[in-house]
This record gives C-alpha cells, sequence and structure tokens, in this order.
C-alpha cells in the first residue's frame, strides 16, 4: 500500500508540475528590461571611434567628457576625426595632447549649446541660443555646383543632422568651429574700405562702445550690437569725400562726443541694438538704434532688404539697401553690416493723422464691397489673422471685425467715407481686446480723439474700454454706448468732446481719451482693452492722432471724404 | 477511488492546458470570402473595379492636394496647419515627415495590380464574360495605375515599380527603386494598353465623368507627355479629346458681356460638367475630406495666399462688376482666403458655405480647360508660339480676365509663352492640385534650363528669416522631391534615399 501511495504521490507530483508548467508554457519571458536604449553624447562618440575619436580625446582632456554622458539638454556641433586633423595641421601640431587645454576647453564650448535645436530652427541667421562661449552660431543653406549644404559659422558644412541622443541633439560637422577674434569696432577698422566710418567712430567715441566684449560689458543691453557699416564708397557718393568734409557738414556742437551732437547722432543712429543677422533685420519691422528714440524701419522686397523704405505724407522715400555680400559678419561682440547707400537722420515736425479704421489693405481689395456696397464682410481668426494690420483676442466663439458701409443707414450715413468697422468686445464670447497697427505717426506730443457712431445693443447694454498706444494706457475712457453732449465747439472740448463729422447729429461725435507722448517715428500699437460691458454694437469711425499745439476741431469731414475747414 | 478520480480530473486538467495552446486551424474564414471563391463571374470584376474608384474616394484627394499645392504660392498656412505640413512649406523635409507617407497611393496601385493579376481567369469560370469587357476593365485598372504612378514620380522622382498583386503574405517582396525612365515606360506602356481597350462611353454622364474612358487616357497621356519633354505626342493627345467633339467650355462670360451665372453651379459646385474629363465622385453619401482639411473654420488648414488676389487675378479698381469670374467666389473668397472651389455653395452669396454633409465638391483631376491649356504649352515649345497664344486667349475670354492679367509675350519666346501660360493655368486651376506639378515641370524643362522661374517664387514666399536657405535649398534640383518615408525604408531594405535627404 505504502508502495502506492508512494507511487500515487509521485504520479500526482508529476501532474501538478505538468499543470505548473502547462500554466506558465504559454508565456513568453523577456528578460531586458530598461527604460530606455538611447545613449547620452559621450557613449554616442564612443560607437563611432571612426569618425569621433579625435573629439572624443579632446573631450577627456577638457574633463566635459563625464558631463555630457550626464542628462541634459544640449546640441553638440560635434567634428569629424578629419576635421580636427585638418584643426591641427593649421596650428602645426600633430595630436590633440599638443593643444593648450584652454584653447581646447574654449573650442568644445564653442561647439556645445545648453539647448536642443534641431535643423529645422535652422534660419538664414543665428541660433536661438548662445553657445558655452558666448557667441552665436549662424547657419545657412549654400548652393555650390548645384549641391546644397547646410553651413556653421560660414566654416563648416554639416555631414549628418539631427543625431538624436538620450541628452539632446548632435550635428556632425567637416570643419572646426573658430569663434570671431575681433570686435565689431576692429572688424570695421581692419576693412580699409572703411576709413571715414571708423574715423568717424573714434571721434564719436562710438568705437568704444564696439569694442567692448560681451562679458566686460555692464551695460546688460549692449553686450551685442549691431553696425551698418558705411564704406568710403558710399560715403563719397553722398558727398562726403573725407571724415573733414561729414564734419563740418554735421558736427553742430563742435564735439563730436556730445551725445546731442548730430555727428554723434548719425554714427548712433548705425548702430542697432542686439546681435541682429539679416535674417533677423529682415523679420522685424523696425530696429532701436543707439540715437535715443530713433528707429531705422526695415522692409523685404524680393531678396532685398530696404532701409526707410517709407511713404511719408503720400510721398515715396526710396530706401537704403543692405548689401548682402558683405554682411552678416561676425564679431565677439555683435554684427557687422554694409550698407549700400547713405542712410540720414530726418528731423520731422509732428504731423496730424486721420486714421480712416475701415481703411485697411484687405478691404481695399475688395473692390466691389469697399465704400460701394451695402453687403458687410466679418473676419474671424479662422483663416489665422486674416488681417495684416488688426489683431484681437480669440474667444471660444469666433467673433472679429466686420466691415459696413451705406450712404442712406443711420449708423453709417454721416461717418467718413460712409463706412465703420463694428467690433464686438466684451468678455467672456467677444474679444476682451482688439489691436490696430497705426499709420506712421511722427515723434511728439498728440491728442488722441477716436470718432464713433454710438448705439446700444439693448438699452441696458454699456461698453467701456481703456486704449493704450504701445501699451502705455491713455487717461480717458473710451464708451462706445455714450451719445455726445449737446453744447458750443470750446464747451464740448473743454469737456473732452467734439463733433468731428459735418453733420451734427449727436450720435456722432468723437472723445478725447488724452495726451500721448509718441517716441519713436514708426507705426504703433493702439489697442482697445475692455472693462466693462459687452456688446457687438461698437462702431468704430476715426481715429486721431493731432499734434497738441494744432488746432483740435477742425477740420471736420463730410461723408465723402472732403474736409469742413474752421469757418 | 475518490483519491483516482481526483487524479483522473488533475490528469484531464493537465491535458487540456498543456493542449490549450494549439488551436485547430480553421483555413477559411467563417465570415468572409476568400480569393479562391471570388473570382468567377463578371458580376465579381465589376465590384472589385468599382472598388478602386470608391478606394480613390478615401484621403487620396487630401494627399493630392498637398503634394500638389503647399510647395508652391497659391496657399498659406493657418494657426491649424500642423508642423510636418509647416515644414513641407519651409523646405524643412525630412524622411520622418509624415506628408511624405505615400501608402494610400500604392493601395491603390494594388488593388489595380490585383485586377490585372485575376480579372483574366473570369473568362474560364463565366462563359458570358468577353474578352472586349475583360479588356475594359483591365484598361480601367492599367489606366488608373498609370495616374497613380504619375503623381508618385512627380512627387518623389524615383520610386519602386510594384506591377505584381500583393494577395497574401508570401507575395510581399522587397523592391528597390526604379529609374524616372522605367516609371517613365510603366506609365506609358500601362497607358498605352488603357488607349486601346478602354471604352468610349459607359451610356451614363456620371460614370463617363468618375471612370476611366479612352479619353481620360488621352488626358493623363497628354499630361505625361508634356512632363517628358515630348510635345509632339503631347499635341497628339490633346488632339484626340479635342476632335472627339464630346466635350467644351461651360461659358462663363458671353458674347454680348453678360455672365452666365450658372458656371460656377455647373462646373464646380455640381460637378461632371460637358467641361470634364475625369473627376472623383463624391455624393452626399461619401463626402470628400476637405470639410476639416480646408472649409470648417475651427480646423481648416490651409487658405488662398494672399499673391491669388493680388497677383493672379487682380481686381478692377474703377469697375467691380467687371471681375474674373475664377476669382472672388470662384476659387477662393477673397475676404479670407477661404477656397471657395470646394467650400462654396454659391458664386454670389459670400455667406453660403458647404456644410459636413454637403462637402462633396468633386476632386478635378482633368478639365477640357487643362487640354487646352497643355496643348498651349507643347506648342510652345515646339515654335508655335502663336497657335498656343491663341489657346490662352480662349481660356481668358471665358473666365473674363483682367486687363491688368494680360501679357503680350513674344510668340517666338518659348520661355516668355510659357511662363504666361502657367499665370493662367495658375487662375484656372487654382487649388486643383496642380500649380507644384506646373512650377517644377516649367522650371525643369531643357534641363533646367529655367530655375530662375522656380527660385523667384520660393523668394517671395519664404518667410524673411529663411529666405535665403530656401532659395539655396531649391537650387539644388535633388531637392524638388520629396524625400522616402522614414516607415518605407525601415520596412524596405532596398530602398535607398533620395539623395537630398541622405
Amino acid at each position: 500500500m505504502k508502495c502506492i501511495s508512494n507511487l500515487n504521490r509521485f504520479i500526482g507530483l508529476l501532474i501538478s508540475l505538468l499543470i505548473l508548467a502547462g500554466i506558465w508554457g504559454c508565456k513568453k519571458e523577456s528578460l531586458v528590461y530598461q527604460t530606455t536604449t538611447d545613449v547620452n553624447m559621450t557613449s554616442y562618440l564612443d560607437k563611432y571611434p571612426e569618425t569621433f575619436s579625435e573629439f572624443r580625446k579632446i573631450l577627456d582632456i577638457t574633463g566635459n567628457a563625464s558631463f555630457l554622458n550626464a542628462y541634459g539638454t544640449y546640441t553638440l556641433f560635434a567634428p569629424t576625426n578629419d576635421a580636427i586633423n585638418a584643426y591641427l595641421k593649421g596650428l602645426g601640431k600633430t595630436s590633440v595632447d599638443q593643444v593648450d587645454v584652454n584653447v581646447l576647453k574654449d573650442m568644445v564650448r564653442f561647439h556645445l549649446l545648453s539647448d536642443t535645436i534641431r535643423s529645422n530652427q535652422f534660419t538664414d541667421g543665428k541660433l536661438p541660443s548662445l553657445t558655452m562661449y558666448g557667441q552665436y552660431l549662424i547657419t545657412q543653406a549654400k548652393n555650390v555646383g548645384g549641391v546644397t549644404k547646410i553651413v556653421v559659422n560660414r566654416q563648416a558644412n554639416i555631414v549628418q543632422a539631427d543625431i538624436s541622443v538620450g541628452n539632446g541633439i548632435i550635428h556632425a560637422i567637416d570643419q572646426v568651429l573658430i569663434p570671431a577674434k575681433y570686435s565689431v569696432a576692429q572688424l570695421i577698422e581692419n576693412n580699409p574700405k572703411y576709413s571715414i566710418f571708423t574715423q568717424a567712430l573714434k571721434e564719436t567715441g562710438l568705437y568704444d562702445t564696439l569694442n567692448i566684449l560681451p562679458a566686460n560689458n555692464p551695460n546688460q543691453n549692449r553686450k551685442f550690437l549691431t553696425a551698418l557699416a558705411e564704406s568710403d564708397s558710399v560715403l563719397n557718393a553722398a558727398g562726403f569725400s573725407s571724415y573733414a568734409a561729414l564734419k563740418a557738414r554735421l558736427c553742430t556742437t563742435g564735439n563730436p562726443k556730445d551725445p546731442t551732437d548730430s555727428l554723434f547722432l548719425f554714427m548712433a543712429y548705425h548702430i542697432i541694438t542686439d546681435a541682429k543677422y539679416l535674417a533677423d533685420i529682415a523679420s522685424s519691422q523696425s530696429q532701436v538704434t543707439l540715437a535715443p528714440l530713433e528707429v531705422l524701419t526695415t522692409t523685404l522686397t524680393g531678396t532685398t532688404i530696404l532701409l526707410n523704405d517709407i511713404t511719408f505724407m503720400g510721398v515715396h522715400e526710396p530706401g537704403a539697401p543692405i548689401d548682402r555680400a558683405g554682411s552678416d559678419n561676425s564679431a565677439a561682440n555683435g554684427v557687422m553690416h554694409s550698407l549700400l547707400s547713405h542712410i540720414v537722420l530726418k528731423i520731422r515736425k509732428p504731423v496730424r493723422v486721420d486714421w480712416d479704421v475701415a481703411d485697411f489693405p484687405e478691404i481695399r481689395k475688395m473692390t466691389s464691397i469697399f465704400r460701394k456696397s451695402t453687403t458687410t464682410v466679418a473676419w474671424d481668426e479662422s483663416a489665422g489673422f486674416p488681417l495684416s494690420t488688426i489683431t484681437w483676442q480669440v474667444t471660444k466663439m469666433v467673433f472679429g471685425p466686420t466691415y459696413s458701409w451705406s450712404s442712406a443707414s443711420s449708423i453709417t450715413n454721416y461717418a467718413l467715407y460712409s463706412d465703420i468697422l463694428i467690433l464686438p468686445i466684451g468678455g467672456p464670447n467677444r474679444p476682451a481686446w482688439f489691436e490696430f497697427q497705426t499709420p506712421l505717426i511722427v515723434r511728439g506730443k498728440y491728442k488722441v480723439w477716436v470718432g464713433y457712431r454710438n448705439q446700444k445693443q439693448s438699452s441696458g447694454s454699456t461698453n467701456v474700454n481703456q486704449c493704450l498706444v504701445d501699451g502705455v494706457p491713455l487717461s480717458k475712457l473710451l464708451e462706445f454706448t455714450v451719445p455726445r453732449p449737446t453744447g458750443g465747439d470750446a464747451e464740448l472740448e473743454a469737456q473732452g468732446w467734439k463733433q468731428y463729422t459735418a453733420n451734427t447729429s449727436g450720435y456722432w461725435g468723437a472723445r478725447l481719451l488724452g495726451v500721448i507722448d509718441i517716441q519713436t517715428t514708426s507705426t504703433h500699437i493702439f489697442r482697445i482693452q475692455n472693462i466693462s460691458g459687452s456688446q457687438n454694437n461698437n462702431n468704430l469711425d476715426l481715429i486721431q492722432f493731432i499734434p497738441i499745439n494744432d488746432d483740435q476741431v477742425y477740420p471736420r469731414f463730410n461723408p465723402d471724404g472732403t474736409l469742413v475747414p474752421r469757418p | 477511488m475518490i483519491q483516482k478520480a481526483k487524479y483522473l480530473i488533475l490528469l484531464l486538467f493537465a491535458v487540456m492546458l498543456t493542449t490549450s495552446c494549439n488551436k485547430w486551424l480553421e483555413l477559411k474564414p467563417q465570415d468572409g470570402i476568400i480569393r479562391q471563391n471570388f473570382w468567377k463571374t463578371k458580376e465579381d470584376v465589376k465590384a472589385v473595379v468599382v472598388g478602386i474608384y470608391s478606394s480613390m474616394l478615401g484621403n487620396l484627394s487630401q494627399t493630392l492636394f498637398t503634394w500638389g499645392e503647399i510647395r508652391g504660392d497659391m496657399v498659406t498656412s493657418t494657426l491649424k496647419t500642423s508642423t510636418d505640413q509647416l515644414n513641407i512649406m519651409n523646405d524643412n523635409i525630412t524622411s520622418s515627415n509624415s506628408v511624405t507617407s505615400w501608402a494610400n497611393v500604392y493601395q491603390i496601385i494594388n488593388y489595380c495590380n490585383t485586377v490585372i493579376a485575376f480579372a483574366p481567369q473570369v473568362l474560364n469560370t463565366d462563359k458570358t464574360f468577353t474578352q472586349t469587357a475583360l479588356n475594359g476593365y483591365l484598361a480601367e485598372a492599367y489606366g488608373i495605375r498609370a495616374l497613380m504612378y504619375f503623381y508618385l514620380m512627380r512627387t518623389f522622382g524615383e520610386v519602386p515599380l510594384q506591377l505584381t498583386a500583393t494577395s497574401s503574405d508570401a507575395s510581399i517582396k522587397m523592391l528597390p527603386k526604379s529609374s524616372q525612365t522605367d516609371v517613365y515606360n510603366q506609365i506609358v506602356s500601362d497607358l498605352t494598353f488603357a488607349e486601346n481597350n478602354a471604352v468610349l462611353t459607359y451610356n451614363d454622364n456620371n460614370q463617363d465623368k468618375g471612370r476611366i474612358t479612352k479619353y481620360t487616357v488621352n488626358a493623363i497621356q497628354a499630361d505625361v507627355y508634356l512632363w517628358m519633354e515630348k510635345y509632339t505626342d503631347c499635341i497628339t493627345a490633346c488632339d484626340k479629346v479635342i476632335n472627339s467633339g464630346k466635350f467644351g467650355l461651360i461659358e462663363g462670360k458671353r458674347d454680348d458681356g453678360s455672365f452666365n451665372t450658372q458656371w460656377f453651379n455647373t462646373v464646380f459646385y455640381t460637378g461632371n460638367s460637358n467641361e470634364s474629363i475625369f473627376e472623383f465622385q463624391f455624393d452626399n453619401q461619401k463626402t470628400n475630406p476637405f470639410y476639416s482639411f480646408l472649409i470648417n473654420s475651427s480646423t481648416n488648414q490651409f487658405v488662398g495666399s494672399s499673391f491669388v488676389m493680388d497677383e493672379f487675378y487682380t481686381v478692377d479698381p474703377i469697375d467691380d462688376k467687371n471681375k474674373d469670374i475664377r476669382a472672388d467666389l470662384g476659387s477662393i473668397r477673397a475676404s479670407d482666403g477661404l477656397i471657395w472651389k470646394y467650400a462654396g455653395a454659391s458664386n454670389s452669396d459670400p455667406k453660403a458655405v458647404r456644410n459636413s454633409t454637403s462637402s462633396y465638391a468633386h476632386w478635378f483631376v482633368y478639365r477640357y480647360a487643362d487640354i487646352l491649356l497643355m496643348k498651349a504649352e507643347a506648342l510652345a515649345c515646339t515654335s508655335q508660339g502663336q497657335a498656343a497664344l491663341d489657346l490662352v486667349k480662349v481660356i481668358r475670354n471665358r473666365a473674363n480676365a483682367l486687363q491688368a492679367t494680360e501679357k503680350a509675350p513674344d510668340p517666338t519666346s518659348a520661355v516668355d509663352v510659357c511662363d504666361y501660360i502657367m499665370d493662367e493655368r495658375a487662375r484656372e486651376f487654382a487649388f486643383e492640385g496642380k500649380r507644384w506639378f506646373d512650377i517644377l515641370r516649367n522650371a525643369k524643362r531643357n534641363n533646367y534650363a529655367h530655375l530662375q522661374y522656380l527660385l523667384d517664387i520660393i523668394t517671395k514666399i519664404a518667410p524673411p528669416a529663411l529666405q535665403q536657405s530656401m532659395v539655396s535649398k531649391y537650387s539644388d534640383v535633388r531637392s524638388h522631391y520629396l524625400p522616402i518615408n522614414l516607415y518605407e525604408l525601415q520596412t524596405d531594405s532596398k530602398l535607398i534615399q533620395n539623395p537630398f535627404y541622405q
């Protein structure tokens, strides 16, 4: 019995084992558990010694190897072995050990950014972040013999881009990148073509401003500067054969170092704050110069960048083109560009701006509607803000401005050109703000008037708004629901009101919003910011910037746009 | 006994467990039809051929729009444009970009290959199926396959030629790329078969415009020959369509100066007009993918660029009634750039926009106007400039093209006449997925003699910060073709990436 029992137990065990095996037999066991298989930068370089062994050695010498193998977000421009060998040959050395360790440290820093930048973020200009060395790198695409390559810092081609590793991005390059040695001032001085310009820089003291390295510059805002240099031939063509001629024409105080002297201002007008490569200049409409409150406006036509190409008081003033080939010269503290023609600082007197808000490029193109058809046109942001000069807050409801014209409608009949822009304003469903780009306004002090046709969407509607010019709030509020009070011109003006239309109807009125000191001769941003109330029928017609000493009440406007002068 | 029963149960349990991993394989699916049971009657063949067309109603038109328009100058991005799409527009193209996926085109090619492989065997099982009928169906498959390869060739340059049906796992093959010449030769031979065997009419207007007829084949031939710079062949193909007398332009502006108010409705809103040669037949049961892609204002990814109204159509500043019928509320809504050709439900009311259930504007592959302008281009390239300009005039008069867009190129200069034809094509076929291919064809003619044409357009559309880089990249002609998608490279080891993207 015992024997059988044992046998039974054995069989039982066997069957139990079989069951266990059966239960597990269907599963597969994965034996490798890792959070990621991505290697970090140093390990990646180790994996490809045939390409990167020399640079890997440099990382060991400079002590960067371990920190580039730790987690982080970096972009490394890794020179290949051929690149390092060429670099060594240039230095007259045969191995990386012979190079001064500080030189190597600087070199590594110049190839490294603490940001992850893929090649699709490359532009024609600088990378969005500084290198650890403290200079910007620039990129471009260059076509040689029909083959286009991405070039870094005008020195190296990208051999392989966008190698993703655990702690960032590696771009392999075929030459070592060398940081700029000279300051902007030295770059200009070293080129004999700029002798007059150099002398003027020195005489005005701006040479020193352009000669400070970023690390030594106490002024945070002027660590990087951009110079727009005029060569001797450009100055000659403008009638200045020598520095003496320039000084004789411009130096008004006798001391070119005086910041109010015209020669000083002229030179300061050629210096832009920040490191601005052509791509940066082309991308923004105006550049802040060292001449106080004077800006350079920029326009891109075709591939040409024009400075100060503007239409003022209906007259086109052709701009000065930048010489692309002679520009984008990197310096240790900025960039140097070359101008193809002379630019001057223009002194302009403040001049009145009657800005018909219902006249902007997009509506002008719609000739069958513009000042002609009672069909209204509404815009919403679905097309990615279809209007070039007007933006507004995106709300859940799709809302934007509406253009409305009619010579018969009581809402528009007496408006300037019988057209208005209807702005739905007020949260939560309507935009809380609208922003308009103004026409060119000359530097100076102005009173700001807003002309509108008052209307209430329902009897209890209110709509109170604060207006701002370039972020500076105007003192009085704009209420689209409030009609103009009655009274004589002088009486109204004293209350901050006026009749701006020829028609005397109290529905039409202009409100004085306050006095604004326009700082730069340029276009500005006019913002209407809702404070309380919400309605659709805010009928904006006209915004006026009138110099404070000019007549504020006249001329008035007929619906056909003709002026009514002071009787 | 109990002990025994216990073991028995345990044993049974064990046996069941250990064998449970095997399944008795039922080879035939219980809820579907397999190939061996299909392909028996002529109805089966027809069903599959119709299936090819319905497979083209998926996202193909969105792919063709993207490939044909977004690198050109007639569309611009919106807030909803994807990063991948923006990267194509800014020429920052990598193989991981989803726009470079050709999967849905090859899917259609595979349906064609399936018909070509299996339809002939039906002759053995269905005695009422004639050789002529078979050839008619095969012509449709060959015609569509050629059209698909033509799109691939223009987009990617060199592509793998898959000419056999992938009907089982065993028939999956790794294919290398074929040269452009090989792809071209295949397209031409497919089209030759299709031309010889396609029917002239299906005796139903909608089918004539929605299925491959002999005239569709001629239209594709004309386009292919034009691309390969075989101008006499192109003219011959165009003439076959023109001389058939079955097509004509729907009148727009009449001789008495009045406008045909039904023009937009006939040609674009309803579709299948007398002017149409081949269209994708969307209807209220199968809407096109454009509602969320191009129409709905909270999701649309592209709108017409500012150049469309400013440069291509322009407006008459004095007489607003004098307008190009293809302009505002023809192709585009001028106020915001909405692509009216697919979005509009009226040519007079700017608020009449299609909704999601009525978004069934057809995709216009070929219209008669295309035949005339292709012929004009071929004429211009064979020293018959004046004849070419006469044809352009026909198109311009029909649409009342404005004076401001009229040019008087020297008839003896092929380049000038072709540039003028390109402008007219942009006006006539705005947003029909042709602009980029037109730009490329015009630039690459005579071994890229006119590359500057393309570079000028890039200069115009490039964002300022990328302008110089984009011009340099486009100066490298290898960049004009898209890279092969990363997924394809990983799954087909014989594929080699296009050189610009290596």
